[in-house]
């Protein structure tokens, strides 16, 4: 089943009432590589968090295929969420005492039972295919930014899902890092048909995109 | 109304069986919570490592809990302890007759050695108990003398037989100036001493100057303060007083019965052992006079014990409510340090973990928290119990004996049921949370 986003009149605002985003009318094709980039402050994680199910809008649509994520429940959201998204934070946010494969699994504590055994096989798989395989059993907290970054990617991958969205992930890497991340996040989205939307300040991951949005004072320019 | 055959059931059970079910039961609410929140989920390893994570922090909170529940299960094990203690300390004295006074006082001054000035019950008197056929053994105990920290008891050695048994040491006194001691005298057989007369701060020390006694054995230990005394034979004490000596002249140097009213000085108290255990209400009442007073330790004791029951409810509502407080306590702590997990906890939820994990999750962790504090508590209370007893022990010479019973047992359950369930308001709390304010925070 092919999820292209739809998003119509969609407005965000804070409790107080601020609006912090609106969004006319942005449709995405499943299946594209999109980049986010704006000023900082601009509404872009705020954009990304509405596309995710994360924050439930002022009013508008946010449909992902027939998911219509803003109409839903705070319950739903993260059950559609779990099953469709795979989400990459710009500070890692890991288990810091788990190990690798700990991490990259950790749905499989929460899933179904029937699912478990796929999400911690897949975690492993993308784990190896990010070079982590060998790091072992070691616990996170002495890994280094770049292989953090790898982790959270492998976290976001383990449940197949059919969107990966990822806010500033090469933000605190190297130059070196943050290519080889690019490549994985470009690559694993192409050989798939995954939707991939990406915040990002980062050129060389402008570079790899179908398609980049600007986003200035909570509205996008397309 | 419970129904009938429950309570025959109930009833039938033997006590331990009883106690165990009691313990089952307050710990169930626990379990059955434990098991319903996290049915079908795997929060451990994640549990484990957020504990690890603030590990002193939680290892603080883990103490706190401790200490609070130690000292609610120190409380009522030490309660019982001395209760025991005292009771088992006057297991020996079955009937004491004394002059007509307090209860109380003569039984504190009989079984507990606690000084007191009291008439003395004349040699006429005396040989009335003694010579009935009912009473197995009346033995005279004269105190008023001392020995340092030691009472010095006049008696006979038939008392000193049935107070201890064999001797560990030596052998029994013989002659008005031998003594035994008690096992936890500080002379040892064959040391001479001189008493003085009085006990304590107002004991005259040269009353009895130019008395020489010595001492021939050792008693066994009792577990009360006749551990601490020096028992020499009754005609001792009243040699030293300048007191005909019991006999009559041609029987001079006797020690022990059968003694001659004419010649009987007279003593404090008198303990009766009745041949049969009926006997002693019969003896009570025969011994009740004007000038004698009959009682038994162990019915004074209880009827204390039963005047201080209150005192006793008294301290159990404050363990219980003790413990209360400290269930808030661990509720505000509880609401803070999940704070620290707020921002896991939202990634959590941002992943899509459902609602009933995190749940789950911080549910766990608290009762982890809860249960670690509760059974370290339990060893925090034994370990106050025991040298709290000691020092009692030390303080009294009333053996006190630390150890846990049921109560304990029950509080604790009853403690970690409540604390548990009352953790299931953070666990609801950490879900009203934003997840994007903790993510991005
Ligand atoms: N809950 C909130 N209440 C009030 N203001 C908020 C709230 N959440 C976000 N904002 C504000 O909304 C604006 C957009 O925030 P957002 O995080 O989306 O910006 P951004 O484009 O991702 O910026 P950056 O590049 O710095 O990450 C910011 O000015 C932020 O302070
Ligand atoms: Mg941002």
């Amino acid at each position: 089943m092919s999820l292209d986003l739809t998003i119509r009149d969609l407005v965000v605002k804070t409790r107080e009432g601020r609006s912090l985003l609106t969004v006319e009318r942005l449709d995405i094709p499943a299946g594209s590589r999109i980049g986010i980039r704006g000023p900082s402050g601009a509404g872009k994680s705020t954009l990304l968090f509405a596309v995710a199910g994360l924050l439930k809008p002022a009013s508008g649509t946010v449909a992902w295929g027939k998911h219509l994520v803003s109409d839903m429940g705070a319950a739903e959201r993260a059950r559609f969420r779990r099953e469709n998204v795979g989400l990459v934070f710009q500070d890692f946010l890991l288990f810091e005492e788990l190990s690798s494969l700990g991490n990259a699994a950790i749905a499989a504590r929460y899933a179904k039972r029937s699912s478990r055994r796929r999400i911690v096989e897949s975690a492993r798989a993308g784990l190896a295919r990010l070079g982590l395989d060998t790091l072992g059993g070691r616990r996170v907290d002495s890994f280094s930014g770049g292989e953090r970054q790898r982790v959270a990617v492998a976290r976001a991958l383990a449940n197949d899902p059919a969107i990966i969205l990822a806010d500033e992930p090469t933000a605190s890497l190297d130059r070196a890092s943050a290519d080889l991340l690019i490549d994985d996040l470009a690559a694993l989205s192409s050989e798939t048909g995954r939707t991939l939307i990406a915040v990002s300040h980062d050129a060389a991951l402008h570079a790899r995109m179908d398609l980049v949005i600007d986003v200035v004072d909570g509205r996008p320019l397309v | 109304m419970v129904p009938e055959f429950w309570s025959e059931f109930w009833y039938g059970l033997p006590v331990v069986a009883q106690d165990a079910l009691w313990f089952v039961f307050l710990l169930l609410p626990a379990i059955l919570a434990g098991v319903a929140v996290v049915w079908s989920y795997r929060p451990f390893s994640l549990v484990r490592a957020m504990i690890w994570r603030y590990r002193w922090t939680n290892a603080l909170f883990v103490l706190l809990i401790a200490v609070s529940v130690g000292l609610g299960v120190g409380l009522i094990a030490q309660e019982r302890g001395i209760r025991k203690g005292t009771a088992r300390a006057a297991e020996k004295f079955d009937l004491v007759v004394t002059a007509p006074g307090s209860e109380v006082q003569m039984m504190l001054a009989t079984v507990y050695l606690q000084p007191v000035d009291v008439p003395l019950i004349d040699g006429a008197t005396y040989d009335a108990i003694a010579s009935n056929e009912n009473v197995a053994l009346a033995a005279p105990i004269a105190y008023g003398d001392s020995y340092r920290e030691s009472s010095v008891i006049g008696t006979t050695a038939a008392f000193v037989t049935h107070l201890s048994g064999d001797l560990t040491d030596g052998r029994m006194f013989q002659a008005v100036d031998e003594a035994v001691v008690g096992a936890r005298v500080p002379l040892d057989v064959g040391d001479s001493f001189t008493p003085s007369h009085g006990v304590g701060d107002g004991a005259e020390e040269h009353a009895h100057d130019g008395v020489s006694l010595r001492v021939v054995g050792r008693m066994a230990p009792t577990g009360n303060p006749w551990d601490k005394a020096i028992l020499v034979p009754v005609e001792s004490v009243w040699k030293v007083h300048g007191l005909p000596l019991g006999h009559r002249p041609e029987r001079d140097g006797q020690i022990g019965p059968p003694f001659d009213p004419d010649y009987f000085p007279g003593t404090p108290a008198i303990l009766v052992r009745a041949d049969q255990l009926w006997a002693n209400y019969a003896l009570r009442s025969e011994f009740t006079t004007e000038r004698t007073m009959a009682f038994f330790p162990g019915a004074v004791l209880s009827q204390l014990h039963g005047l201080l029951g209150d005192v006793r409810q008294v301290m159990s509502v404050m363990a219980v409510v003790t413990q209360l407080l400290v269930a808030a306590g661990v509720l505000a702590g509880l609401a803070v340090l999940i704070r620290l997990y707020a921002r896991r906890l939202a990634l959590l939820r941002a992943l899509g973990a459902p609602d009933r994990f995190v749940f789950s999750v911080v549910w766990t962790y608290a009762a982890t928290l809860i249960g670690a504090g509760a059974v370290l508590g339990i060893g925090v209370g034994l370990a106050a119990v025991g040298i709290i007893s000691r020092i009692v022990t030390a303080r009294t010479d009333i053996l006190v004996e630390a150890s846990l019973g049921w109560p304990e047992f029950h509080l604790v359950a009853g403690f970690v049921s409540l604390t548990v369930l009352i953790a299931l308001l953070p666990a609801f709390a950490a879900l009203s949370r934003d997840v994007i304010t903790d993510l991005r925070s």
